[in-house]
C-alpha cells in the first residue's frame, strides 16, 4: 500500500441536533466536502451535506420494470407463436391475455433487480475499505454515535477553523484521519 | 417519516428505558454471544432431526417413485400439492406485515418486520419443494426454465401451472433482493460489534463496506420504499396465482372466478398466524417485551381477525356457488364435502379459521400471549384442513360416478411433510443464530421518535 495521505477530520457527536448544527455552520462556512456517518438517517443532516437529489433510483427502476415488461412478453410471444406454435383449440398462437400474469412478474423482478443494483451503484457499495472507517470510535457510527467527516481536498479545508467550530458544538472526538 | 407514538392507542408502542446504545448491544448480543442457549440447541436439533427425515423421505421417493404417497387417479394432488399451497400462504403473510404496512407507515411493523420476513424466506423453502418432489420425474424440473434446449420445445405458457412456477420464482428472488436492502445497516452493527475475527470478516464482508453516510441513507430509503411499493402488489400476485392453478381447471370445486381473492385472504390469516406464533416465543426468549409490546400483538391480532372475516365470506360464497348454479357436479362435490367422508376435516376448517378466531373481538384476548398461541396454532392447522378440502374432496368427486375415489396419505406422505416442517424451522433457527431478529436502523428511527426533542 502506498503511503498514507490525509484525508480529513473526523468528528463524534452524542446527538443528531449537535451534528447538524455543527454541520451547518461548516457549511455557512463555504465547506462543501461534509459528510455524515449516523446509525439512522437523519434527514437535516442530508440537506446540509447533500447537493441536490438524484432521481435516478426510480428512473432505474422504472427501466427494470420495462426491460422486464418487454423481454417477458416477447420472450413468450416467440415461443408460442414462432418457435413452436401450438394450436390449442384453435385460439390464436398469441394468445396475449394468458402471457399477462408472468409478464407482470417479470416485470415486478426486474424492476426490483434494477433497483437493487442503482442503490448499489449509487452508495458506491460494495467498497469493503474507507479511510473514515479508521476514525477512532467509528464502529459506533452504527451504533449509537453521530459523526461528521471533512475531507482535506475541499479548498476552504482548514483544520483550525474546523476544529474550533466543531469543539463549539460538542463534539466529543476530533482526529485527523490519515488513510 | 413521522411515525405518531402518542395517540395511536392506550398500549404503548415501546416500553421506556430503551436507548440506542442499549438496543444496539441487547440485540447485537443476541447473535454475537460466543454460546447459544440451550432453549436454541434443544430447538435446532430437533429441526435437524424433522429434516433428516425429509432427506430419507425424498430419498425413497426417488428411488421408488411417486407411488409410494397415497396419490392416484382421480385424486392425483395429494399432500404435497396441499401443503405446498399452505406454506406459499404462510410465507406471503411475512410479505404482508414488511411490504404492505411499511407503505401504511404502521409503527408496529418495524419491530416484527424482520422475524416476518425471515419467515417468509424459510417457509418458501418449503414451499418450494414440494411441487418439485410432486412432479414424479423431479429431475426434469429445470424443463419449466425457458432455455433453449435441442428438443426445439418451450414450456406452456398459458398455463396457470406455469404461470405459478414463474410467480414463485420470481418472489423468491425478489423477497431475497428486499431482505437484504433492509438488513445492510444491521449487518454494519454487527460487523462493528464483532470481536472475533471470523464474524469481523463474515459481517464485514455482508454488510459490503456500509458506512451509514448521508448519502448512502437516502439512497436506502429511497430504494426500500420503491422496493415496498413493489413487493406489495407482488404478495397479493403470488397466492392469487396459485388460486389461478386451481380456478383454471374444470374440476367441480375449482373452477370458481373467486379463487385468487380467496387464496389471498387465506394468505393473510395464516401467514399473520405463523408471525404471531414465531413473535410470541421469541419476544420471551430475548427478553424482547420492551419493544416487542402489547400494542404488536394487538394489531396482529386485528389483522388475523380480519383475515377470518374476509376468508368467512368466501367460504359463504363457495357453499352459495353450487346451489346458485346449475351444474350437478358442483352439488354433489359439495354435498360430499360437508357431509361425506372427509366432513370432519370441512367443519374443522369452519371452526378454526373462523368461529375460533372470533374470540379476537376482546380486546384482553388480543394480548393475552397464551390464547393468541393458542388461537395462532389452531389457525395453521385450520388452513391445512382447508388446502386438504380443496385439492382432495374436490378431486374425488368428478363430474362422473366412474371417476370417484378416495385418497389417504401414507406414512410417507406425513413423512415428507415433518420433513418440510423441519426444514421451515432448520432454516428459521439458523437465522436466528447469524441475523439480527429486530431491524436496528428502524427501531432507531422509533426511539428518536418516542423521546421529545
Amino acid at each position: 500500500m502506498s503511503e498514507p495521505t490525509l484525508y480529513g477530520i473526523v468528528a463524534e457527536f452524542p446527538t443528531p441536533l449537535a451534528a447538524v448544527t455543527a454541520a451547518r455552520e461548516l457549511h455557512d462556512n463555504g465547506l462543501r466536502r461534509i459528510d455524515a456517518h449516523t446509525p439512522y438517517p437523519v434527514e437535516e443532516l442530508d440537506e446540509i451535506v447533500r447537493s441536490g437529489h438524484g432521481t435516478w433510483l426510480g428512473i432505474a427502476t422504472l427501466g427494470g420494470a420495462v426491460f422486464g415488461a418487454l423481454t417477458g412478453t416477447f420472450e413468450q410471444y416467440w415461443a408460442a407463436a414462432i418457435s413452436y406454435p401450438l394450436n390449442i383449440g384453435g385460439r390464436p398462437y398469441n394468445s396475449w391475455p394468458a402471457f399477462t400474469v408472468s409478464s407482470f412478474e417479470v416485470t415486478l423482478l426486474f424492476a426490483i433487480a434494477a433497483g437493487f443494483a442503482a442503490f448499489l451503484a449509487a452508495s458506491r457499495l460494495p467498497l469493503l475499505y474507507h479511510p473514515v472507517f479508521l476514525a477512532p470510535n467509528f464502529a459506533r457510527a452504527s451504533q449509537d454515535r453521530f459523526f461528521l467527516s471533512i475531507e482535506a481536498r475541499d479548498p476552504r479545508y482548514d483544520a483550525a477553523t474546523i476544529r474550533a467550530i466543531l469543539d463549539r458544538h460538542g463534539a466529543m472526538a476530533i482526529d485527523e484521519v490519515w488513510g | 417519516m413521522t411515525v405518531s407514538v402518542e395517540h395511536s392507542d392506550e398500549l404503548p408502542i415501546m416500553l421506556p428505558g430503551v436507548t440506542l446504545t442499549s438496543l444496539s448491544r441487547d440485540i447485537g448480543g443476541t447473535v454475537l454471544r460466543p454460546k447459544m442457549p440451550l432453549w436454541w440447541w434443544i430447538g435446532f436439533l430437533v429441526s435437524l432431526a424433522l429434516l433428516l427425515l425429509l432427506f430419507v423421505s425424498s430419498g425413497w421417493l426417488f428411488v421408488a417413485g411417486i407411488g409410494i404417497w397415497g396419490v392416484d387417479i382421480p385424486v392425483a394432488w395429494g399432500l404435497a400439492i396441499a401443503e405446498y399451497v399452505w406454506w406459499i400462504a404462510l410465507a406471503s403473510g411475512g410479505t404482508i406485515v414488511s411490504a404492505l404496512f411499511y407503505l401504511t407507515r404502521s409503527p408496529w411493523r418495524a419491530a416484527i418486520s424482520r422475524i416476518a420476513e425471515s419467515m417468509m424466506l424459510c417457509a418458501a423453502a418449503s414451499a418450494g419443494i414440494l411441487p418439485i418432489l410432486h412432479l414424479g420425474r423431479p429431475g426434469l424440473f429445470y424443463w419449466l426454465f425457458p432455455y433453449p434446449n435441442v428438443m426445439g420445445i418451450w414450456p406452456q405458457f398459458r398455463s396457470p401451472l406455469l404461470w405459478d412456477f414463474v410467480c414463485l420464482a420470481c418472489y423468491i428472488a425478489m423477497s431475497v433482493m428486499f431482505y437484504y436492502t433492509g438488513m445492510l445497516p444491521d449487518l454494519a452493527t454487527m460487523r462493528d460489534r464483532a470481536e472475533t475475527r471470523g464474524r469481523q470478516i463474515f459481517y464485514g464482508i455482508m454488510a459490503l463496506g456500509w458506512r451509514g453516510s448521508a448519502g448512502q441513507w437516502h439512497h436506502y430509503k429511497t430504494v426500500y420504499l420503491i422496493m415496498a411499493a413493489i413487493m406489495a402488489p407482488m404478495v397479493v400476485s403470488v397466492h392469487s396465482v396459485v388460486g389461478l392453478d386451481f380456478a383454471g381447471g374444470l374440476t367441480p370445486g375449482w373452477h370458481s372466478t373467486q379463487f385468487p381473492p380467496y387464496f389471498f385472504f387465506g394468505a393473510v390469516i395464516s401467514g399473520i398466524a405463523l408471525v404471531i406464533l414465531l413473535t410470541i416465543p421469541i419476544r420471551r426468549a430475548y427478553a424482547l417485551q420492551a419493544i416487542i409490546t402489547e400494542y404488536h400483538l394487538n394489531a396482529l391480532s386485528k389483522i388475523m381477525l380480519t383475515g377470518s372475516l374476509m376468508l368467512g365470506f368466501a367460504y359463504v360464497w363457495e357453499a352459495f356457488g353450487p346451489f346458485y348454479g346449475s351444474e350437478i357436479a358442483e352439488r354433489t362435490m359439495f354435498v360430499e364435502r360437508v357431509f361425506g367422508m372427509y366432513a370432519p376435516i370441512f367443519w374443522a376448517t369452519i371452526a378454526l379459521n373462523i368461529a375460533l378466531p372470533q374470540l379476537l373481538w376482546w380486546p384482553a384476548v388480543r394480548i393475552n400471549e397464551v390464547l393468541l398461541v393458542v388461537i395462532a396454532l389452531a389457525i395453521i392447522v385450520g388452513m391445512w384442513c382447508e388446502r386438504f378440502v380443496i385439492v382432495i374432496t374436490s378431486l374425488h368427486r368428478g363430474h362422473l360416478p366412474s371417476e370417484w375415489g378416495n385418497y389417504s396419505p401414507t406414512v410417507w406422505d406425513w413423512a415428507t411433510f415433518a420433513g418440510t416442517i423441519g426444514l421451515f424451522s432448520t432454516l428459521f433457527f439458523i437465522v436466528l443464530r447469524l441475523v439480527p431478529i429486530v431491524p436496528l436502523a428502524e427501531m432507531r428511527e422509533l426511539i428518536r421518535d418516542s423521546v421529545p426533542r
